[in-house]
C-alpha cells in the first residue's frame, strides 16, 4: 500500500529517532508526549476567552432583541461561524487521523513510540476534559444568571451560542478524535478485533446526549416552563451527561494497565536498562 | 492449631508488606510523576464539571442566590445533590490507590468551579454582588466522609453515617456565612430577612418569586422544628445520593476499564 507523504515522514522522523544514540527520545518529556495537552488547552482557553469578552461586550447592546440587526450581526453570525469552525476542524482532524491512521496501524512501533502515544492520548484526553469543564460548569453559570434574570425571545441566546454550539460539539469532536487515535495508533488497547470499548462508548455518549439535551432543553422553555429554573426535569438530561463522563476515567485506567504491560515488556528484554528509568529505549 | 494458623497469617501478611514495599519503591522506565500529575490536574475539569452540573441542575436555584437558602428546601436538595459526585471520587480513589480523598478532591474542584463561574459569570458579566450570588462549599462535609471512609474502611457505614455527617456538615458550614443574611430587616413596613430584601431589591425577570413558594410548605407548621426535620431527611436524601454515586464510580468509571462491545 502506498504511503502518504505525511505517514512517510512520520516514520522517517521515527527511523532517526530509533537509531539516534547522541540524542535519546524520552517519550513522556513535556515537549515529546505531553506537548499536545499544552497546546490543546491553550486553544481551547483561547477559544474560551474570546466568547466570554465577545458576550461581556454584545450581550446588552444586541443580545437582547433577536430580531435585531444588530443581534443578527453580532450573535448570528457567531452561531454559524462556530459551526462552521468546529465542524471544519472535525473534518480536517477526523480525516487526518483516519488517513494517516490507517496506513501506520498495521507497523510496528517501539515500545518508546508507544508510550509516546498513550502520552498523547493522555493529553487529548486531559483537553476534553477541560471543555467538558467548561461547558458543563464555567458557561452554564453565565447562562444562569443571564435567564434567571433577562427575558428570552429565541433559543439561540447570547450565552446559549457559546455553550451550545461551540463546546457542546467541540467535546464531541474532541471524544471522538481521541478514540480514532487510539483506535489506530494504539491498536493493542483499541484496536478493531478488541470490539468497541466501553470507556468510549461512555464518553462520546456523555457528549452526544449532552447535544440531545440541547432539544429537550429548547422545547421545555418554549411548549412547558418558560422561566429559568434550574432545577426543572427538563434540565436533568444534562447531568447524566456529566455522570457519563466518568468513562473517562476507564480510559486513563485501561490505558495505564496497558503502560505496565509496556514496562514488564521492557524489563523482560532489558532487564538491566529498565532499571534507569526516563532513559528512552529507541 | 490456632497459634500455627496465626504464625502463617502473620507470616503472608509480613510477604504482603513486602511484596508491597518492594512494588512501591520499583523503578519504570516510563511511568514516571508526570503521569499522576497530569492525571491529578486534568481530572479536575471534568470532576469539576460533573460536580457542578449535578450541583447547578439538581439545587441550582437554592444554591444561586441567598434568598432561596430556607430552612425548608436547601439542606435536603443541596445534601442530595452535592454528594453524587464525590461519592463517585471516593469509590474511585479508593479503589485504585485506597486514598481516602475523594469527597474532599471533589469538593476542592468544585469549590474552585463554582467560585470562579459565581465571579466572572455572575458578579463580573451581570453585576450582581458577591454576597447576594455567593455559593456554598463542600469541603468541609467532604472531610469529614473521607475520615469515615478511612475508619470505616466500608462503603456501607460511610453510606449510612457519612451521608448523614454530610448532610449536617453541609449545613452546619454553611448557615454560618448565612446567618447574618438571616437578621431581620424592616422593608416598605415588612419584617423580611436581609436576604428576601436583596431578592427584592435585584430584579430576576425570569425567576419565580421564592417567597410565594416557601409560604406554601407544610413544615412551617413544626415552626422552630423545621430545621431539624428538613436535615434528618436532608440526612436519608444524602445516602441516597451517596450510592447514586456510588453507582456511577462503580459502573461509568471502573467497570468499563478493558471493556469491550463486541461488534463482529
Amino acid at each position: 500500500m502506498a504511503r502518504s507523504h505525511t505517514v512517510q515522514k512520520l516514520l522517517r522522523t521515527e527511523d532517526l529517532r530509533s537509531t539516534t544514540v547522541e540524542r535519546p527520545m524520552n517519550p513522556t518529556a513535556w515537549g515529546v508526549g505531553w506537548r499536545p495537552l499544552f497546546w490543546g488547552c491553550a486553544l481551547v482557553l483561547v477559544a474560551n476567552t474570546f466568547l466570554w469578552f465577545w458576550n461581556y461586550a454584545f450581550m446588552f447592546t444586541a443580545g437582547l432583541n433577536s430580531a435585531s440587526w444588530e443581534f443578527t450581526l453580532y450573535y448570528r453570525t457567531l452561531f454559524w461561524g462556530e459551526l462552521i469552525i468546529v465542524g471544519v476542524f472535525a473534518g480536517l482532524w477526523f480525516g487526518w487521523l483516519i488517513r494517516t491512521g490507517r496506513e501506520i496501524v498495521d507497523q510496528p512501533c517501539t515500545r518508546a513510540e508507544e508510550v509516546r502515544r498513550v502520552a498523547i492520548l493522555w493529553s487529548l484526553i486531559g483537553v476534553t476534559s477541560l471543555s467538558i469543564y467548561i461547558e458543563a460548569s464555567f458557561w452554564p453559570n453565565w447562562d444562569g444568571s443571564w435567564h434567571q434574570t433577562m427575558v428570552r425571545d429565541t433559543a439561540l441566546t447570547p450565552t446559549h451560542i457559546p455553550m451550545f454550539y461551540f463546546f457542546f460539539p467541540l467535546s464531541v469532536v474532541l471524544a471522538v478524535g481521541s478514540y480514532l487515535y487510539g483506535r489506530f495508533r494504539l491498536p493493542a488497547v483499541y484496536g478493531k478485533g478488541k470490539g468497541f470499548p466501553w470507556s468510549f462508548f461512555l464518553l462520546i455518549s456523555a457528549a452526544v446526549l449532552e447535544c440531545m439535551a440541547v432539544a429537550a432543553n429548547e422545547w421545555g422553555h418554549s411548549l412547558w416552563i418558560s422561566e429559568e429554573i434550574f432545577a426543572v426535569p427538563f434540565h436533568w438530561p444534562f447531568v447524566i451527561y456529566g455522570w457519563l463522563a466518568s468513562g473517562m476515567f476507564a480510559v486513563w485506567g485501561e490505558t495505564i494497565l496497558h503502560l505496565f504491560d509496556i514496562e514488564r515488556a521492557e524489563e523482560a528484554a532489558q532487564p538491566e536498562a529498565a532499571l534507569e528509568p526516563h532513559v528512552a529505549a529507541d | 492449631m490456632a497459634a500455627g494458623t496465626t504464625t502463617i497469617a502473620e507470616a503472608a501478611e509480613r510477604q504482603r508488606r513486602l511484596e508491597l514495599k518492594e512494588l512501591l519503591q520499583k523503578r519504570y522506565r516510563w511511568i514516571d510523576w508526570k503521569w499522576d500529575l497530569v492525571f491529578w490536574v486534568t481530572a479536575i475539569f471534568v470532576v469539576a464539571g460533573a460536580a457542578d452540573i449535578t450541583k447547578q441542575l439538581f439545587a441550582g436555584d437554592w444554591d444561586f442566590w441567598t434568598d432561596w437558602k430556607d430552612p425548608q428546601w436547601w439542606p435536603v436538595v443541596t445534601a442530595f445533590a452535592t454528594i453524587i459526585i464525590p461519592s463517585a471520587l471516593q469509590y474511585i480513589q479508593w479503589a485504585a490507590w485506597r486514598f481516602p480523598t475523594g469527597a474532599t478532591y471533589t469538593s476542592l474542584c468544585l469549590f474552585l468551579a463554582v467560585w470562579i463561574g459565581r465571579y466572572f459569570q455572575w458578579h463580573v458579566a451581570e453585576s450582581y454582588p458577591l454576597n447576594f450570588v455567593w455559593p456554598i462549599s463542600t469541603v468541609c462535609a467532604g472531610i469529614l466522609m473521607d475520615w469515615i471512609l478511612m475508619k470505616t474502611k466500608s462503603f456501607i457505614l460511610t453510606s449510612f453515617i457519612g451521608a448523614h455527617v454530610w448532610a449536617i456538615a453541609v449545613w452546619a458550614y454553611n448557615y454560618v456565612p448565612l446567618a447574618p443574611f438571616l437578621q431581620p430587616a424592616q422593608f416598605m413596613d415588612h419584617v423580611l430577612t436581609v436576604a428576601d430584601v436583596q431578592g427584592i431589591a435585584y430584579i430576576r425577570s425570569q425567576t419565580p418569586e421564592y417567597l410565594r413558594l416557601i409560604e406554601r410548605g407544610s413544615l412551617r407548621s413544626f415552626l422552630g422544628e423545621t430545621q431539624y426535620v428538613s436535615l434528618a431527611f436532608a440526612g436519608t436524601a444524602a445516602f441516597a445520593g451517596y450510592w447514586i454515586g456510588q453507582c456511577i464510580g462503580r459502573y461509568l468509571a471502573v467497570w468499563p476499564i478493558r471493556r469491550y462491545l463486541k461488534t463482529h
